[in-house]
């Protein structure tokens, strides 16, 4: 099935309107009576045809802000905008959107055809048009065989391919997805997500997904927004958010496992700056030197931020090296994770690949043995101590 | 009161504890539910503040056709083109008016107001053989109230009108469309749609429950009984005499009578509750054992006593108990009495009689609900405990008890308020009997302050003292609600056992 | 339970110098056994009296109702089985002239059957209303219902005998009467459906509406058909409830007697009439109205339970 510019379903041999469907939120808040904000101040511009993911922990504001577009809570305060269109007080019905629920929302009391019918029946649709559009949208997700069974008759994977063809038969503007993954076992999850991209080059229109898992953000997002307490903390492509964290939050929130966090000093000499912690210093490079130059940073404390994948593990003491001790060792097939602790008492997770190992490499990663790491200055992340943001990015 | 020295204590020094902390409760549920009343009449007056404060900037800051709208309802309405609200506006206030200062003074609203301080002076008397009549206070205080009532309205849906037009305005000015006919009627199908399915209901009881309420509160304060009935006699206002006389403290009549009722009405409520509970519970907990077979055969025959209506069960029993019943005349057969035992003649006996059969009616409904609760209740509770070590007395009061006491807790609430009121056992047993020429007003040993309402209103007329049981009936079951509702763990803690 | 998820009931020893563990079939084993079977003994004994005794009024009921008052006496005596078993009390009430039962039985049921209509009606408007749709004043009528509960039921049958008097529907008119004040009010109590609504998932209503249902029609088209057992439940209880309502009957039907439902006028037997007469009658008269309404109940066994465990679990 190929998409068509802007059609992707097609009509009774008719081309259907080429539309845009950009969303646009300004200074949207939401707040509850008794004064509980769950969205602060939320600013963002989705382009057509974007795949946007909101992540964050649980309680973030994400499910509530796409809510909000979806017309099921009401704005306390801003505008929203579908295709430069003001839709605040514009009825769910009438904004023109789909939307995929986490526990589907299937209706349990008619059959799969009828669920994929229900709303174009409703807009009085004519009703080959209806038939053509269901096997067409049961043909891309490959539900046709289940069409006459009711939901309880399915599967978890089965009813959430229901769920999305009911949003795909609608030919909306937008698609929202609320957490569509979440229901499923870890398995089923995975294959998911592969079919969510798949679905998306086909149906080829604006995505706005919700989730807490970040895999799920980094692999289906062009752009991903973390949100956390009802903020925004960075918006940005998978790659920027993961290489450039603008604070302490989206740092440890993105990447798997976390990023290791260590007090550290940085100290300003002459016109360079260099960081040190437990022994080692590691001076920065010209880009980083020249940011926080630019900036005024002088010498302070700091949190040093370095991801498991970016350490370098050495055996044996040598220069600038930082002395460790192994808690646990986790045996992941083609790599270790291995658990340190500084002598500050700092945990440090690294990641070390076992292919090329010697025999007495391996056998001296047991309990309480001593291990080294370094890593350059390129993957080192700083962020304040207070304010927890980064110095050099954002 | 994460006191870590209360795990050193002893098992008898926690359950001191746990009474202690229990009774100690009370008071502050007392403490906690009066200043939820008093939030709430707080909240009331400033939302009264607000909306007159709304009214003078609204005059201020509206056009014309908002200012215009004050005097003639619907106004404004129509002349920003919304023709239909603004009709129905104003034929509302066209009907109000008439209504309120029609010329014919025997039916106008003001008539009605006028007399209601009264109610009514011009006795009705006969001149020769023709009856000329006066006043007929029953009709002044009821079209009173329902005038009342009516400028309420006005008054509400006034302010509405206000609020339209200040809203309407507002969107105008900002360049937005008003709703049209069309619009207010599709709405009724969809945001409005609230409104459309609680029309009716909300007419009916407003006419059938609000109203009838309202006036029986104030008949409470006047003194309409047998000997004041119109249209023959008038009746008055009273003030508080009715409560002093059901209040007195003196040990004569109504005072004393209202205690003794008053104190069983609440036994009663309180062993017609616990009792069947507890019993109810342990009969569910009997046939849901392991090991029981043909449980649903039990279950069908206890559920069958539901199915019968209560009062051929009730009158049949109340029959089989009394002096000739068949539980006399065969006890006497075989033997084991010399005469028939007091069932209902004496207080005591009926009381308890009265309190044992009710457990007859309740067990089977009890049951039920316990059932239904105990099959939730996650298996795996149970085999930790067995593998802790407990046997099954202790399973019942550490897992069984809490659990249900928590699910139905608020069940509880509502069950002992309901048996207070519990008309049909009391009557169709006992009715109310044994009498006693020490208790006022017809009452038995065994009425409850609801039989005695509907004695006094049917057998004595005397609506007075009846509307003021009513009302007190009312006071005792809202106080307990509201200390109750204030101290129940279930709603606090409802963490704790998820 | 499948027998291989029991736990094996013998007693485990850990031996930890000898690294072994052992299992032990202690003496205790044979008397715990012993003992469950006593406590299972003394249940069903239990349970056996306990039907006895619940079942025991009805069937003594039954009995005298076959008691003929004609032939032996129609009031209390001291046998319980009749001496000689007759249909008289039935014949006598469903077809002597002077006796009303019929059109008490037909008033009832017809009260009946408008009732499981409007009320339901009545009932479920309020219930989805209040369960599933947010609007400004719900807390306040939920609470305002709350504390109407609160006053005695029959304080308000006072003023609307007075008012249905005026209407005409009293006495001679007393079966549209009840039907008015039966229905007017039952709003109130939504309590049990409102919990039963409760349990259907939002994103139900939520999908429905952006699928571009309006509210009417999320009601009409997915909720009420998956309301069923609710809707039965309530058309069942406000069938029943008029059959066995005392009170409102007797005040608005006072002194009328062909308009009396069958609750008053049997009533009216056994304690205002000469009741040695018209006992056994009277019985009669409870098995017919008990039968149908029981045999209804038991049919509909499934969705009274539901709906009393329901309500009462949700609190």
């Amino acid at each position: 099935m190929a998409a068509c510019g802007g059609n992707w379903i097609r009509g009774s041999g008719r081309k259907e309107k080429k539309h845009m469907a950009s969303v646009t939120l300004e200074h949207v808040k939401k707040i509850y009576d008794k004064n509980v904000v769950a969205v602060h101040d939320f600013n963002l511009e989705i382009k057509d045809k974007e795949f946007v993911v909101f992540v964050g922990p649980s309680g973030c504001g994400k499910s509530t802000t796409l809510r909000m577009i979806a017309g099921l809570e009401d704005i306390s305060d801003g505008i929203l905008k579908i295709d430069d269109r003001v839709v605040n007080d514009v009825e769910p019905k009438d904004r023109d959107i789909a939307m995929v629920f986490q526990n589907y929302a299937l209706y349990p009391h008619i059959t799969v055809y009828e669920n994929l019918a229900f709303s174009l029946r409703l807009r009085k649709m004519d009703k080959e048009e209806i038939h053509r559009r269901v096997i067409q949208a049961a043909d891309i997700l490959g539900i046709t065989e289940y069409l006459g069974r009711k939901p309880k008759a399915l599967s978890g994977g089965q009813r959430q391919r229901v769920a999305i063809g009911r949003a795909i038969v609608r030919n909306a503007k937008v698609f929202l997805m609320d957490e569509p993954l979440s229901n499923l076992d870890a398995k089923l999850r995975n294959q998911m997500r592969a079919e969510i991209i798949l679905l998306r080059k086909r149906v080829n229109t604006t995505f706005v997904y919700v989730t807490h898992d970040q895999t799920e953000a980094m692999t289906l997002g062009d752009r991903i927004v973390v949100m956390k307490d009802g903020y925004i903390q960075q918006v940005g492509t998978p790659q920027e958010v993961f290489d450039t964290p603008v604070n302490l939050f989206v740092a440890g929130f993105i990447g798997s496992p976390q990023m290791n966090f260590l007090k550290a000093h940085l100290t300003k000499e002459g016109s360079g700056y260099a960081v040190e912690l437990l022994g080692a210093k590691i001076p920065l490079n010209e880009d980083q030197n020249q940011v926080l130059a630019k900036k005024g940073f002088g010498s302070k404390d700091i949190i040093l931020g370095v991801r498991p994948e970016h350490t370098t593990v050495l055996f044996d003491n040598t220069q600038n090296a930082i002395e460790c001790t192994i808690d646990v060792n986790e045996m992941m097939g083609s790599e270790l994770h291995l658990h340190l602790s500084s002598k500050n008492g700092d945990r440090i997770i690294v990641r070390l690949p076992t292919v090329d190992l010697t025999k007495e490499q391996r056998s001296s990663l047991a309990y309480g043995n001593k291990l080294y790491i370094t890593f350059p200055a390129k993957v080192v992340h700083l962020f304040d101590p207070e304010t927890e943001a980064s110095l050099i990015n954002g | 009161m994460a006191d870590l020295e209360y795990f050193k204590l002893s098992k008898p020094q926690k359950m001191l504890r746990g009474i202690g902390s229990f009774f100690a409760r009370i008071p502050q549920g007392i403490v906690n539910g009066l200043k939820k009343l008093a939030q709430l009449v707080v909240s009331l007056f400033k939302g009264l503040g607000a909306n007159i404060a709304d009214l003078f900037t609204t005059f201020k800051n509206g056009d014309w056709k908002t200012r215009l709208s004050y005097l003639v309802m619907g106004f404004g309405s129509c002349a920003r083109g919304q023709w239909g609200r603004g009709i129905l506006f104003f034929l509302f206030q066209t009907v109000f008016n008439v209504y309120m200062f029609m010329p014919n003074a025997e039916f106008s609203g003001c008539y009605y107001l006028g007399k209601l301080s009264t109610l009514g002076t011009v006795e009705t008397y006969k001149q020769g053989r023709k009856t000329v009549y006066g006043d007929n206070s029953f009709f002044i205080l009821l079209y009173g109230v329902l005038t009342i009532f009516f400028i309420i309205a006005f008054i509400y849906t006034w302010r509405v009108n206000i609020k339209q037009n200040k809203i309407n305005e507002q969107l105008l000015k900002s360049g937005h469309k008003l709703k049209t006919a069309k619009d207010d009627l599709d709405s009724l199908r969809d945001e409005q749609f609230h409104k459309t399915m609680l029309a009716l209901p909300t007419l009916g009881v407003t006419v059938f429950t609000i109203l009838p309420i309202f006036f029986m509160i104030l008949v409470a304060f006047t003194n309409f009984d047998a000997t004041h009935q119109p249209p023959g006699k008038l009746f008055t206002w009273v003030g508080w005499d009715n409560f002093n006389q059901l209040l007195a403290m003196d040990s004569a009549s109504y005072g004393d009578t209202f205690r003794h009722v008053l104190l069983w009405t609440l036994i009663w409520a309180f062993f017609a509750t616990f009792l069947n509970y507890f019993l109810g519970m342990l009969v569910a907990i009997m046939i849901n054992k392991k090991g029981i077979k043909l449980k649903k055969m039990w279950r069908t025959i206890l559920v069958m006593t539901i199915a019968i209506p209560q009062f051929v069960s009730l009158l049949y029993v109340s029959k089989m108990f009394a002096a000739d019943g068949l539980v006399n005349t065969y006890l006497m057969k075989w033997g084991w009495i010399s005469s028939p035992l007091p069932f209902w003649t004496d207080p005591v006996w009926a009381r308890v009689t009265i309190i044992v059969i009710n457990v007859w009616i309740g067990i089977p409904y009890l049951m039920l609900i316990a059932t239904g609760i105990l099959m939730n209740i996650p298996a795996d509770l149970y085999e930790s405990a067995r593998i802790d070590g407990a046997n099954a007395f202790q399973m019942y009061r550490k897992i069984t008890l809490p659990y249900m006491l928590f699910v139905t807790g608020p069940y509880l609430l509502t069950s002992f308020t309901g048996n207070i009121n519990n008309f049909n056992v009391i009557f169709l047993l006992s009715g109310g009997k044994p009498l006693s020429l020490d208790l006022a007003g017809g009452a038995g040993h065994t009425d409850l302050l609801i039989t005695w309402l509907y004695k006094m209103t049917v057998n004595d007329t005397n609506y007075k003292l009846a509307a003021v049981i009513g009302i007190l009936v009312f006071v005792v079951t809202a106080v307990i609600n509201l200390i109750v509702y204030n101290m129940i763990p279930s709603v606090k803690n409802e963490e704790d056992f998820q | 339970m499948s027998e291989k998820n029991k736990i094996p009931e013998v007693d485990i020893v850990i031996d930890q110098e000898a690294g072994v563990i052992r299992e032990v079939k202690p003496d205790k084993l044979r008397s715990k056994k012993g003992h469950e079977r006593r406590v299972n003994t003394s249940i069903y004994v239990t349970l056996v009296l306990m039907s006895i005794i619940w079942l025991a009024p009805f069937v003594f009921l039954v009995f005298q109702s076959f008691r003929s008052y004609l032939t032996e006496s129609g009031g209390m005596v001291n046998y319980l089985l009749p001496k000689q078993w007759s249909l008289d009390n039935y014949t006598w009430l469903l077809t002597d002239p002077s006796s009303d039962f019929l059109r008490w039985y037909g008033n009832t049921l017809i009260i009946a059957l408008f009732c499981s209509v409007l009320q339901t009606f009545m009932v479920l408007s309020v219930s989805y209303a209040l369960s599933r749709l947010r609007f400004k004043g719900r807390k306040l009528i939920m609470n305002v219902v709350l504390v109407l509960g609160m006053f005695p039921g029959f304080l308000t049958m006072i003023i609307l005998y007075f008012l249905l008097r005026q209407l005409g529907l009293t006495q001679d008119g007393a079966v549209p009467g009840l039907i008015l004040i039966y229905v007017a009010s039952s709003g109130m109590g939504y309590y049990i459906s409102k919990g039963f609504f409760d349990t259907i998932p939002k994103s139900l209503d939520e999908s429905a509406r952006i699928d571009g249902a309006t509210r009417s029609q999320v009601f009409r088209l997915i909720i009420m058909p998956l309301a069923k057992p609710i809707v039965i439940y309530t058309i069942l209880m406000a069938f029943m409830a008029p059959w066995g309502d005392y009170v409102f009957a007797s005040y608005v039907a006072f002194g009328s007697k062909p308009n009396y439902n069958v609750a008053v006028g049997l009533y009216q037997w056994v304690n205002v009439n000469d009741y040695q007469g018209y006992f056994t009658r009277f019985c009669a008269g409870g098995v017919l109205v008990a039968v149908p309404v029981t045999v209804l109940f038991l049919a509909l066994q499934k969705y009274y339970v539901e709906g009393v465990t329901g309500g009462a679990v949700k609190g």
